[in-house]
C-alpha cells in the first residue's frame, strides 16, 4: 500500500518550526511531505529561486510512526497566475524550475485553468478554497487533466481556521466532485503550524464529507499522492524517447520506382 | 476391507446482516498551552458544539456518549451510532479552537463494536 503522503507545507517558516511540523507529520503517519515554495506573479520581480535541499535544512528526519524508516522530505513550487503571460515560465527550460521535485499551479481564471488542464507541464492544480470560485468547472478539461495524469489538490487547513473558510471549501470540494467523479484528488493541509496537521485517516474521513467514495478518499491521500509524486519525477527524466525498428527489405524490388502503397498491393 | 466411513465435516455459518449499532472512538484533545483543562462536562458540551458548528442542530442532536474521559491526559472514548460515524469524525477533526486557545483532536482508533485488540482503521500509540 502507498505510504500517506501531505504535499504542501509551507516553507517560508524558520528552521525550527519546520523541524516541529516535520515531527508532527511523522508522528502522525506520514510517510512523505513536500515543502512548498510559493510563487505569486502578481507581486513585481519574483524569481524561481534554487530549492533548498532538504538534507542541509534537516541533519536527521524524524522515522514515521508505525515504520522503521524516515520520513521523506521533497521540494514543491506552486505558481499563482492570473494572467497568461506567466505560464511562459514553465515552457521554458529554467533550470532552477526542473530542480523541483512537483510542480503545482494555481490558476484564478477560468481561461488560466483550462490551460493549466490541458497544456500546462504540471503535477498539481490547485483549486482555491479561501473564496468562492469564480469560474464554473467544465467538464472537457477536466477529462483532459485525468487523461494526462494531472490531479486536483484541496487544503484542509484553513476550513480548520475560519469557518467562512469551512463554507467555501466544502462548497467548491463538492461542485469539483461534481465534474471529475472523484478520480484524481489531492488532499492536503497547508498547516503552518503542528497542530494544524491532521491524521491520515481523519483526512481521508475529509473526502467523504466532500463527496468521495471510501476508496476514493483513502486514495486522495495515498495513492494520488504517490502518483504526482512519480509524475513529477518523470518530468525530471527524458523528454521523449526516439527508437529505430529495423525493417526488412528486399533487394529484387528495389528498382521499380513504385510508391510504398502500391507496393505493399502488388507483393500479394 | 473398506476403511471406516468418516462422517463429513459439517460447519455452520452464521451471517450477521444487522452490522455493528455503535462505532467507538478512542480520541486525545491536544491542547498544548499550560492553561486549565476541561472536565467531563466542558469535553462533552465541546463535542456538541464541534458538531453543531460543521452539522447544524441535526448534528448536535446526534447521540455521542462519553464512556470514559481522563483528564490528565484529555483522552476519551466516544460512542455514536454508526449512521453518525462520518458526521462525528469530521467535526472532531475540523475543530479548531477550545475558548479560543488552538487545539486538535487526534483520533487514534476507531472500532465499530467490542474489544480493542484488533482494528479495522488505525492503531497509534499514545
Amino acid at each position: 500500500m502507498a505510504g500517506f503522503a501531505d504535499l504542501s507545507l509551507p516553507q517560508g517558516l524558520d528552521k525550527k518550526s519546520l523541524q516541529s511540523l516535520l515531527e508532527a507529520a511523522a508522528h502522525l503517519g506520514y510517510s512523505a511531505v513536500a515543502l512548498n515554495h510559493v510563487v505569486d506573479f502578481k507581486e513585481k520581480k519574483q524569481e524561481i529561486v534554487k530549492p533548498v535541499s532538504p538534507s542541509e535544512l534537516f541533519p536527521s528526519l524524524p522515522i514515521v510512526q508505525g515504520t522503521s524508516k524516515r520520513i521523506k522530505v521533497l521540494t514543491r513550487l506552486t505558481l499563482v497566475v492570473s494572467d497568461p503571460s506567466h505560464c511562459n515560465l514553465l515552457r521554458s527550460t529554467s533550470a532552477n524550475i526542473r530542480l523541483y521535485d512537483i510542480i503545482a499551479v494555481f490558476p484564478k481564471t477560468e481561461k488560466l485553468f483550462h490551460i493549466a488542464c490541458t497544456t500546462l507541464d504540471v503535477d498539481l492544480v490547485c483549486i482555491n478554497v479561501t473564496e468562492k470560485l469564480p469560474f464554473y468547472f467544465r467538464r472537457p478539461p477536466v477529462n483532459m487533466a485525468i487523461d494526462r495524469g494531472i490531479y486536483f489538490e484541496l487544503l484542509y487547513s484553513p476550513a480548520i481556521k475560519d469557518s467562512t473558510m469551512r463554507r467555501y471549501t466544502i462548497s467548491n470540494a463538492i461542485s469539483l466532485m461534481q465534474i471529475c467523479k472523484g478520480k484524481n484528488i489531492v488532499i492536503s493541509s497547508a498547516a503552518e503550524r503542528p497542530l494544524e496537521l491532521r491524521g491520515p485517516y481523519d483526512v481521508a474521513n475529509l473526502g467523504l464529507l466532500f463527496g468521495l467514495s471510501e476508496s476514493e478518499a483513502k486514495a486522495a491521500v495515498s495513492t494520488n499522492c504517490r502518483a504526482t509524486i512519480l509524475h513529477g519525477e518523470t518530468r525530471k527524466s527524458a523528454c521523449g524517447v526516439v527508437y529505430t525498428v529495423k525493417k526488412p527489405r528486399k533487394v529484387e524490388e528495389e528498382e521499380t520506382p513504385l510508391p510504398a502503397c502500391k507496393k505493399a498491393k502488388t507483393q500479394a | 476391507m473398506e476403511p471406516p466411513a468418516v462422517p463429513a465435516a459439517t460447519f455452520e455459518r452464521r451471517v450477521v446482516r444487522s452490522g455493528a449499532e455503535h462505532h467507538y472512538l478512542r480520541v486525545r484533545l491536544e491542547l498544548p498551552d499550560g492553561g486549565a483543562r476541561p472536565n467531563v462536562a466542558q469535553f462533552k458540551q465541546l463535542v456538541v458544539s464541534a458538531l453543531r458548528e460543521l452539522h447544524g442542530e441535526v448534528g448536535a442532536a446526534l447521540p455521542v456518549d462519553v464512556l470514559t474521559y481522563e483528564e490528565k491526559t484529555l483522552s476519551a472514548i466516544l460512542r455514536v451510532i454508526s449512521s453518525g460515524l462520518v458526521k462525528l469524525w469530521s467535526a472532531l477533526t475540523l475543530l479548531g479552537f477550545y475558548q479560543n486557545r488552538r487545539c486538535a483532536f487526534r483520533v487514534l482508533q476507531v472500532k465499530p463494536c467490542g474489544g480493542w485488540t484488533a482494528s479495522p482503521v488505525c492503531q497509534f500509540s499514545l
